[in-house]
């Protein structure tokens, strides 16, 4: 009986170092379960490759400076140094590439916030999801009710809205903020989708239409 | 003027490729077996830190919950048991306590976290006990909670960089929606404190409206029989005591099957480079019976033939130990990362550990082996006669 | 006549015979001879006729199948007696020196180590020992540290020569000492063993085709199907 006990224990006690030591290797944002949420998230797909990009690897400094530039520095933090590779989920439908999924961590007032979102070829936003988010009324930003209103958003439309300032004009301009009570998250969740799209842009949609 | 030494020496550069694969062999046969010696006892070693590192050597839980962190996965924290917490003074009592300190693990529902809800654990300590059982504990940035029942976590490293905290943010348990205050960081453990959050016992009761605790640590004397008070612990009423010993040899069995797959295949490699020394020799025996008849006529016994060859033996085994044991302490840090990818469970800091008595036993065992191989090719040269050279030649 | 102790090497009715398959070979029959003390003899005879073979039963190299031998007034072979192979090598060690054909020299060692390694394995008391005396002695003090793949033939059996002699011995054993040299080295090489027979009083037992270097010595054995006859 006892020996059983130790046992269990003991494999109880390696799962958790080997968890520890799993967590050690990923900083980076990752699905929970992508096997199962890759289907709900990407509707009609039917396989996904996961892919690791690092900025160190795509383009090193110079790459990290260009993205710092396009974020505005003080404002968006990367929170990851340069060789932290990001998991990119490529989705397929049969044979034949219909898209990715990608996800970003980012600073909300009670914890971290982690969004993804499905892109289409031409990197449109086609479902967007809050992973994690903390806070009294953080369910509000993870209803569909608001999280709708994001499909169909590419990276252009930050062109015309600023999530630092919170001022602009456009589809963006026009989504309210669910719960009021929660303002740095709000921008948070803002912020957090515009990073996404730029280090997209900067992994795979410039890339692909012969943009530097 | 010249030694055997030296004739050894110089036979074995007349052939140097053979000599340079031999050596090189053995080499590799060294360099496997000095490795593996030396994770046995690195891996020990790496382990009893590991378990050092939880700062007690006993754990004392309810009844009915294995092990708190395999409850809190597998049943989202609702399997959690608890006792009261006037047991701690009850088993301080005990002499052969040095150190105790109660712990409530408690864990609450966040249904903002992944696709249906998760799981946040937390890890209600005791200020003035605690920090004392984790003496090793480095603050990346801030320290321990202001008094005992401040509204504050400390947070392992892995656990704030998942929720983006630095020390001054404000973090939210779930459930209760209770905000409580980043007074703490802590450097990297490589152990599962890493992602654990730390709130002052007091406090954790009082979100949780408890007045009991899940677990208690105990640090044993020195000297003291640790037995005894295991079996002590073992009389009271509906708990149930964990120690790390045991833990411990149990992971050590789990290890020592793999450790003989690798010790076959070390073996094997040390047959191999043996099988190729007793090649190389015997080949150049063979190949000089000639010679080995005219250093008889000149007056040599078949003892000096038959250490002649020998010493060849042993130049090859001291040489290619030597280079082994020089390449292990070279690429350890390359041997551990192999040996990490292959075991389930790899403690934090080096696995291998070579120190000179290791290496010293090593090349001893090559070299006894080597010595053993050159018996044969050894004892042929001894008894080759004068005249097999001399009608040789035809 | 002669007493015993003058007699460095006396052999009586010495037979070797060699048996190959079905077939036996009586390669020395029946030899009886005595040899003193600095004498130097020759040994010649047709190809086959048995002159190695009793050459190394002399030198202790090879056991008699019957017979006698007394070597320095001691009984080595007698009555049957084997010799292990240990008893043999002290034997050889405290009397014979060996030269041959092929030289037989080291190629990994240089001049001075070749003659010297008799002294890696043995060092007869009271023996000259000195190697660098030696080989200056035999006109090789300027290849000391040469290999013996970059000396001549005739240098290689000097070398040899100066191996043989450095442990003192009482009889050089030469079994044609010059048969890989040309002529010119040949009576070099017999002048500087008619030296050591006069002038250090050395037994030499030579075996050789070449008649001018069979003159050399004092005393001729002509060997024909086994058997040996006093020129
Ligand atoms: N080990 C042996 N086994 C069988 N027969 C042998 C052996 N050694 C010598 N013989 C035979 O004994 C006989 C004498 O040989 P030996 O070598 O003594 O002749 P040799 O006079 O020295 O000839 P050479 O002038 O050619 O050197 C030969 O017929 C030879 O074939
Ligand atoms: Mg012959």
């Amino acid at each position: 009986m006892r020996l059983i006990a130790v046992t269990t224990i003991s494999l109880a006690l390696l799962t958790c170092f080997v968890a520890a030591s799993a967590a050690l290797a990923a900083v980076a944002c990752d699905l929970n379960d992508a096997d199962r949420d890759v289907p709900r998230l990407f509707p009609n797909s039917t396989s996904f490759s996961s892919i690791y990009v690092s900025i160190e690897k795509r383009g090193g400094a110079p790459l990290l400076k260009r993205i710092e530039n396009r974020l505005g520095t003080s404002y968006l933090p990367l929170y990851a140094p340069i060789d932290v590779p990001y998991t990119l989920y490529e989705i397929y439908r049969g044979k034949e590439k219909v898209g990715y999924i990608h996800g970003v961590n980012q600073k909300g007032q009670f914890g971290g916030i982690q969004l993804f979102m499905a892109q289409d070829l031409n990197g449109r936003i086609k479902t967007f999801y809050i992973q994690k988010i903390t806070g009294a009324s953080a369910g509000k930003f993870r209803d569909p009710k608001f999280t709708r209103k994001f499909v169909g958003l590419s990276l252009k439309d930050f062109d015309a809205y600023d999530p630092v300032t919170g001022r602009g004009t456009g589809k963006i301009a026009e989504i309210t903020n669910p719960a009021p009570e929660m303002e740095t998250d709000f921008y948070g969740v803002l912020r957090g989708l515009k990073k996404n799209l730029i280090l997209m842009d900067e992994f795979i949609y410039s890339r692909e239409h012969g943009k530097p | 003027m010249i030694t055997p030494f030296q004739i050894a020496y110089k036979n074995l550069l007349r052939k140097k490729v053979r000599t340079l694969l031999t050596l090189v062999g053995i080499m590799l046969s060294t360099w496997v077996l000095v490795s593996l010696f030396g994770f046995n006892r690195g891996y020990e070693k790496a382990l009893n830190r590991d378990i050092d590192n939880m700062g007690y050597q006993l754990m004392v839980m309810a009844k009915g919950c294995p092990y708190e962190a395999a409850t809190m996965m597998l049943q989202g924290g609702k399997g959690l048991r608890y006792m009261e917490q006037s047991m701690v003074n009850d088993i301080s009592r005990e002499p052969e306590v040095d150190k105790i300190t109660p712990i409530l693990m408690q864990a609450f529902f966040d249904p903002n976290k992944g696709e249906s809800g998760g799981i946040a654990g937390y890890f209600g300590v005791d200020p003035a006990s605690y920090p004392a059982m984790k003496p090793f504990f480095r603050f990346r940035s801030g320290g321990w909670f202001h008094d005992e029942s401040a509204a504050e976590v400390v947070m392992g490293y892995e656990a704030a960089e998942l929720e983006q905290r630095a020390v001054g943010d404000l973090t939210l348990v779930p459930e209760k929606n209770v905000r409580l205050k980043v007074v703490g960081i802590l450097e990297r453990t490589g152990t599962q404190d890493d992602g654990t959050i730390f709130v002052p016992l007091k406090t954790l009761q009082r979100i949780a409206g408890t007045s009991k605790i899940t677990t208690i640590g105990i640090s044993v004397k020195k000297d003291a029989d640790m037995a005894r008070l295991e079996n002590k612990l073992y009389q009271l009423k509906d708990v149930q005591v964990v120690s790390f010993s045991q833990v411990k040899q149990t992971i050590m069995k789990l290890i020592a099957t793999a450790r003989v797959m690798v010790l076959s295949i070390a073996l094997i490699a040390v047959l191999i480079a043996m099988v190729g020394v007793v090649n190389t020799v015997l080949m150049s025996v063979l190949e000089r019976v000639q010679e080995i008849g005219i250093l008889k006529t000149m007056g040599a016994m078949p003892g000096d033939i038959f250490r002649l060859v020998w010493t060849e033996t042993l130049i090859l085994c001291v040489g290619g130990g030597i280079a082994g044991i020089g390449f292990a302490l070279l690429f350890a840090r390359v041997t551990d990362i192999l040996v990490r990818r292959i075991l389930p469970y790899a403690p934090s800091g080096g696995l291998v550990a070579i120190d000179g008595r290791l290496a010293l036993l090593t090349l001893a065992t090559i070299v006894t082996v080597g010595l053993l191989s050159g018996l044969y090719p050894a004892w042929k040269a001894g008894r080759v006669r004068p005249l097999d050279s001399i009608r040789r030649e035809g | 006549m002669m007493t015993g102790s003058e007699m460095v090497l006396e052999a009586r009715e010495l037979s070797r015979v060699f048996t190959r398959g079905s077939e036996s070979i009586r390669a020395v029959n029946n030899v009886s001879l005595s040899i003193r003390r600095g004498e130097f003899v020759s040994f010649m005879g047709p190809s086959g006729s048995g002159k190695t073979t009793l050459v190394n039963l002399l030198g202790c190299l090879d056991n008699p199948t019957t017979g006698e031998l007394d070597l320095a007034g001691r009984n080595i072979f007698g009555g049957g007696k084997v010799l292990s192979e240990r008893k043999l090598t002290k034997v050889r060690r405290e009397l014979f020196g060996y030269i041959f054909q092929n030289f037989y020299l080291i190629h990994t060692l240089t001049v001075r180590e070749n003659v010297a390694l008799p002294l890696a394995f043995y060092r007869k008391p009271g023996a000259e020992a000195e190697v660098e005396k030696l080989l200056k002695m035999l006109g090789m003090e300027h290849r000391l540290d040469h290999l013996p793949g970059q000396i001549s033939g005739g240098e290689m059996q000097r070398v040899a020569i100066a191996r043989a002699l450095v442990n003192s011995p009482e009889v050089l054993l030469a079994d044609e000492p010059t048969g890989n040299l040309d002529t010119k080295r040949s009576v070099e090489i017999g002048e500087i063993l008619q030296d050591l027979n006069r002038n250090r009083a050395l037994t030499i037992v030579m075996v050789s085709h070449n008649p001018e270097l069979a003159r050399l010595g004092g005393r001729r054995i002509e060997m024909r199907d086994g058997q040996a006859y006093d020129v």
